[in-house]
């Protein structure tokens, strides 16, 4: 298999892989999965590496949770149903369940929150964001939160005559453009201090596709190729 | 296919038995990409019945990370929530269901192991555990055809190397876990895994 990374990054993406990075320097790896294709898909290869290690894992008789879980996944569908009948109000596209093929998770690193005597390298972003999962999509960000800019890279992207627009969905369940990105390489969108304010912890990032005219656009006019939830480091 | 009926000689089985063997983790994993299947669609029986095929593997995952039952209780609940949520990303072309699984598990136990974690046992106390894995891979070795070459490498390993990396695996420990479990220094343990990762992949590719 061609690898064009270094062996000194294919280790640290093995480090990622295994789990045994910690701090800093698994922010910085994870920052690297941002920023390289090459290096996202070398942690891929380590993880896949690695899976038959599952194997070996003893089974322990558990306790019955299961009622639990049940108990759990009735407030979780109920709030589910209120969130996607507010996400897809008024467009031309309803659907009972969402068609999402990947989740996209997003990192803040803890960086934000730290010690502002701590020194960041000015070209690093603060906060990052890592969109993974699916095969026909694939979508990593970073959020540069000295500039107020999101940086979203698309690793893979269906084929399609339409565009890709972000979009944001805070608590209330309402999808916000964050406008067009380029549908290969890197985007850079500037926010808004409003729009700042709605990339928080537990919102929702949205990709969906949509005709370049009249963007960004009031509400997404199809479901999502790609969704998820923002979290925290 | 070559593994498999190597390994049945050498346990003294015949080859038929190990290939029935392999037929049926083959109708398990079939049936396990079924019913995430219908998870995706919402169907909650679906759920219960991975929940009933799953979660002894799941919780063993979870209890071993978290050394912690009462946690381990908490992180299963949360994973077949998880599971619920993501079905739909579960790809069978890409991966076994139940690795994919047990990936969830590992990385919810992980993560909480690093917020509210114990600190790591020294090395001696977890002699056990570095046994028992390989023992369970022992067990699972009629079943699943490229299990035996990553086993086979990681054993090939220094055992300082090989400690570090299972420590890592099977029981999540970070790289300061490592250090204070082997104490050693944290430069130490950072190199062994660097080598052994380095030594684990050439294995791999060449095997």
């Amino acid at each position: 298999m061609a690898n064009p990374i270094s062996p000194a990054l294919d280790a640290l993406a093995g480090e990622l892989a295994l789990g045994v990075l910690e701090g800093e320097a698994r922010a910085v790896a994870l920052r690297q999965v941002v920023q390289s294709q090459e290096f996202a898909a070398s942690v891929i290869g380590w993880q896949q590496r690695l899976e038959p290690l599952f194997h070996a894992y003893a089974e322990v008789p558990p306790p019955d949770v299961w009622q639990a879980i049940e108990a759990r996944l009735d407030v979780l569908i109920a709030r589910r149903q209120v969130r996607q009948v507010r996400f897809w109000k008024g467009t031309s596209f309803l659907t009972g369940s969402l068609a999402a093929s990947l989740a996209a998770v997003m990192i803040l690193s803890p960086a934000e929150q730290r010690s502002t005597a701590v020194p960041q390298p000015a070209a690093a972003p603060a906060v990052f964001a890592q969109l993974a999962g699916g095969k026909d999509a694939l979508i990593a960000a970073g959020l540069d939160t000295g500039k107020g800019q999101l940086k979203v890279r698309a690793v893979v992207l269906p084929a399609s005559a339409l565009v890709p627009e972000l979009w944001v969905i805070p608590r209330d369940g309402v999808p916000r453009s964050l406008g067009l990105i380029n549908p290969q390489g890197t985007s850079l969108v500037t926010l808004t201090p409003e729009q700042r304010q709605l990339v928080a912890e537990g919102a929702v990032l949205a990709i969906s596709l949509e005709l370049a005219d009249g963007a960004p656009h009031d509400a997404p006019s199809s479901t999502p190729i790609a969704t998820g939830t923002i979290t925290s480091l | 296919m070559n593994i498999r009926t190597k390994l049945a000689l050498v346990e003294g089985e015949g080859p038929s038995k190990a290939m029935a063997q392999g037929k049926g983790a083959a109708s398990a994993r079939d049936e396990l990409v079924a019913l995430l299947e219908r998870v995706a669609k919402d169907d909650r029986k679906a759920l219960a019945m991975v929940y009933a095929k799953t979660s002894a593997k799941l919780f063993g995952v979870c209890i071993r990370i978290t050394r912690d039952h009462a946690a381990a209780e908490d992180i299963l609940q949360h994973v077949y929530i998880k599971i619920w949520n993501s079905a739909e990303r579960f790809d069978h072309r890409q991966g076994s269901p139940i690795t994919w699984l047990c990936a969830i598990a590992r990385n919810a136990s992980i993560d909480w192991l690093r917020k509210y974690g114990a600190p790591a046992p020294a090395l001696s106390v977890m002699t056990e555990s570095l046994t028992q894995d390989f023992h369970g891979a022992m067990d699972a070795l009629a079943d699943y055809e490229s299990r035996a070459l990553i086993f086979d490498c990681l054993q090939a390993l220094p055992s300082q190397q090989q400690h570090a990396i299972r420590l890592a695996f099977f029981d999540g420990f970070s790289h300061s876990d490592l250090a204070a479990s082997m104490k050693v220094p944290l430069g130490t343990t950072k190199s062994w895994i660097r080598r052994g990762l380095v030594q684990l992949r050439g294995c791999l590719q060449n095997g």
